[in-house]
C-alpha cells in the first residue's frame, strides 16, 4: 500500500489542484491532507464524501457497480474523488484551469494502490 | 479485386489529388484492411477537407473500427456539407439504432430512402427498425441482434471481410450538430421511457423519463427518490466551497457512466450511457438536455 | 424545533437543515435545557439533557486526572444512530450540544455545521440581562415555562 504522503504530494503537482485530501469514507474525517492555504479541508473531506456516499446509493439502485470517480462541476471549479476501497476516499479540489483529465487519471492510479 | 487495388494505388500515387481515394479506401475497407482504408481517406480528407463523400468513407472505416462516436461526427460533418447524401443518412440510422433510439433510426432512414428509393437495403432497414417500434413504446428496447444491420449492409454494399461489428456503445446524440437531433432524442427519451434518461423534480419524484436496471427492471422511482438527496448534496458542497452554483455530476462506474445534471427549481436530469460513452460528451449532452427537459416540462404543463 | 431563547432559533434551524440531525439538545454545563428538536415527550428531553451533561461532565473529570486539555467533543458510534456530544463556550456561559444523528449524515457534516452553529450563536447572541434571583417559589413557574416554549403547549 502506498504512503498517503507521497500521493497528496503527487496529486499537488496538478495544474489547477488546490488541495487534496484522503478522508475517511464513512465519517467524512480527515485523515491525511495536503492544501493550499484558504482551503477548509474539514469541509471538503465532510461534504465530498458524504456526496460520495449517495451517489454510491443512487448508483446501487440503479443495479449499477459501485462509482470509481466522481466530478461535481460548479461555475468557480470542481470537486473530484475517487474511493480507494470502502473505507477512504481520495478526494480533491480544483479550480477552472485545472487539468482534470490529468487528475483523475492520478487519482484512480493513486486509489488502485491505496485501496 | 487485388488488381483493381493495386490499379488504383498506382494511379493515386500518379496523382495524390485524384479522386480515386474514394474508391481505393472503399475497397481496402471492404477486404477489412481497416488501417490502409483509414491512411488513405485521411490523405483525401486533408485534400477535400468539403467534399461529403470523402467523410462518408471516414465514418464507415471508423464503424468497421468500433469507434462509433467519431464515425458519428464524420456522418453529421458529411450532411452539413450535402444534406441529402442518402450514405450519411444510413449511416446515422445504424448508429441510432444500435443506440436503442429508434425514432431516430427510423427518420434518418427514411431520408436514405426518400435520397434512393431504389435501395432496397434501406428498405429492409426501415422495416426491420418499425418492427421493433411497439416494444420500444412499451417501454422496453431490445439490444440489437446478432447480424444487425450495418451501415454497409443497409448501403446494400457487400460487408467487409469478417463483418462489421455494431458499434460497442453508440450514443449518436451525445453530439449536438445535428440540427434539432439532441431536442427530438430527449424529448422522445423523456416521453416514451427509453430508460437512459431521468427526470426528476426537487421532492424526489418522477417527471419524465425512465431508468432500467441491467437486468430490466424498472428502477425509476427508487432512483428518483435517491436522486434529490444527491441533487441537494450537490448543491451545497459547491455552496459551502465556494465555487458557485453547480451545473453537472459526473459519475464513473466500471459498468456504466452517468451524469446528473441541474435543472430548474432543485431538479435533476439524469443520463445514464454505458461504459465506453465518454464522459466529457456525456456531460455536454446532459446539460444540454436538461435545458430540453425544462422547455419540454412547460410545454406539457 | 423550539427553543427557550429566541435568538437561538435561527442558528439552530440551520445546523438542522445542514446537518441531517434526527435530535438535537442545547444545554447549559448543568443540563437545563435551551433549545430542543425532534424529541416528543418532555420526559426524553429532560433525562437526555441530565445524563448528556453527566457524560460531558464525567469525561471532563477523566481528561483533568490523565492532565489533559478539556476534550472538545466525543462521538459514540451505534449500530444504525451516533451521538455527538460537545461542550463550547457562549456569551451565556457554558453550554452543550447533544446531536443524535444516523446514515443520513455523517461525524465529519455534524462536526462540520456544530462548530458553525457555535460560531453563529457567538454573533447572535444579545447582551445579557442581569440574572433574576432565583427563589425556589419561582423554580417551579420557570420549569413550567421552559417545558410549554419547549413543547408549544
Amino acid at each position: 500500500m502506498s504512503d498517503p504522503r507521497e500521493v497528496l504530494d503527487r496529486l499537488s503537482s496538478v495544474r489547477g489542484l488546490r488541495g487534496s485530501a484522503l478522508v475517511s469514507a464513512a465519517d467524512g474525517l480527515v485523515v491525511a491532507d495536503s492544501l493550499m492555504t484558504g482551503v477548509d479541508g474539514r469541509a471538503l473531506a465532510a461534504l465530498a464524501a458524504s456526496l460520495a456516499i449517495r451517489l454510491r446509493r443512487t448508483v446501487e439502485a440503479a443495479g449499477r457497480r459501485p462509482p470509481a470517480f466522481l466530478q461535481l462541476q460548479a461555475a468557480g471549479g470542481a470537486v473530484l474523488a475517487a474511493p480507494c476501497g470502502p473505507d477512504l476516499v481520495l478526494v480533491a479540489i480544483a479550480t477552472t484551469e485545472a487539468n482534470v483529465g490529468l487528475a483523475r487519471l492520478e487519482m484512480l492510479e493513486a486509489a488502485r494502490r491505496l485501496g | 479485386m487485388a488488381d483493381d487495388i493495386r490499379a488504383m494505388t498506382a494511379q493515386l500515387a500518379a496523382d495524390p489529388a485524384s479522386l480515386v481515394f474514394l474508391e481505393l479506401g472503399e475497397a481496402l475497407r471492404q477486404r477489412g484492411q481497416l488501417d490502409a482504408a483509414y491512411k488513405v481517406a485521411r490523405t483525401g480528407l486533408a485534400r477535400y477537407p468539403d467534399l461529403a463523400r470523402a467523410h462518408d468513407l471516414c465514418a464507415r472505416i471508423l464503424c468497421d473500427r468500433r469507434e462509433p462516436d467519431r464515425a458519428f461526427e464524420e456522418w453529421v460533418t458529411a450532411l452539413e456539407l450535402d444534406p441529402g447524401l442518402a450514405a450519411a443518412h444510413k449511416g446515422l440510422g445504424f448508429l441510432y439504432y444500435q443506440a436503442g433510439d429508434l425514432a431516430s433510426a427510423e427518420r434518418h432512414l427514411e431520408l436514405a430512402a426518400s435520397g434512393d428509393p431504389a435501395d432496397s437495403g434501406v428498405r429492409a432497414a426501415l422495416e426491420r427498425v418499425r418492427s421493433r417500434q411497439p416494444m420500444a413504446e412499451a417501454g422496453a428496447v431490445p439490444a440489437p441482434e446478432a447480424g444487425s444491420i450495418g451501415p454497409a449492409e443497409a448501403a446494400g454494399v457487400p460487408a467487409a471481410e469478417g463483418g462489421p461489428a455494431p458499434p460497442a456503445d453508440a450514443a449518436p446524440e451525445l453530439d449536438g450538430r445535428e440540427p434539432g437531433g439532441i431536442e427530438r432524442s430527449v424529448v422522445a427519451e423523456l416521453e416514451q421511457g427509453t430508460g437512459a434518461l431521468l427526470l426528476v423534480d426537487a421532492n424526489g419524484l418522477r417527471l419524465g423519463g425512465r431508468l432500467r436496471a441491467p437486468d430490466g427492471a424498472d428502477v425509476s422511482d427508487p432512483v428518483a427518490a435517491l436522486l434529490a438527496g444527491a441533487s441537494r448534496e450537490a448543491a451545497r458542497t459547491a455552496r459551502l466551497l465556494a465555487l458557485g452554483e453547480w451545473t453537472h455530476l459526473a459519475v464513473e462506474c466500471p459498468d456504466a457512466h452517468l451524469v446528473l445534471a441541474a435543472t430548474k427549481e432543485g431538479g435533476v436530469l439524469l443520463a445514464l450511457r454505458g461504459p465506453d460513452a465518454p464522459m466529457g460528451r456525456l456531460a455536454r449532452f446532459a446539460e444540454r438536455a436538461a435545458v430540453v427537459a425544462a422547455r419540454w416540462l412547460e410545454a406539457a404543463g | 424545533m423550539r427553543s427557550v431563547e429566541p435568538w437561538v432559533a435561527a442558528p439552530l434551524e440551520t445546523f438542522l437543515a445542514e446537518s441531517s440531525a434526527r435530535l438535537t439538545l442545547l444545554m447549559t454545563a448543568s443540563g437545563q435545557v435551551i433549545a430542543q428538536h425532534g424529541f416528543t415527550r418532555s420526559l426524553d428531553v429532560m433525562t437526555a439533557a441530565a445524563l448528556g451533561a453527566g457524560i460531558v461532565a464525567s469525561t471532563e473529570a477523566l481528561a483533568q486526572m490523565i492532565d489533559a486539555p478539556r476534550f472538545v467533543s466525543l462521538v459514540h458510534q451505534g449500530a444504525r444512530q451516533h451521538v455527538f456530544l460537545s461542550g463550547f463556550e457562549t456569551p451565556r456561559g457554558r453550554w452543550i450540544g447533544l446531536v443524535v444523528f444516523d446514515g443520513e449524515s455523517t461525524t465529519g457534516l455534524v462536526q462540520l455545521f456544530f462548530d458553525r452553529l457555535v460560531q453563529e450563536l457567538a454573533a447572535a447572541a444579545p447582551p445579557a440581562a442581569p440574572a433574576p434571583r432565583a427563589l425556589p417559589q419561582d423554580f417551579e413557574k420557570d420549569l413550567d415555562q421552559s417545558l410549554r416554549a419547549l413543547f408549544g403547549r
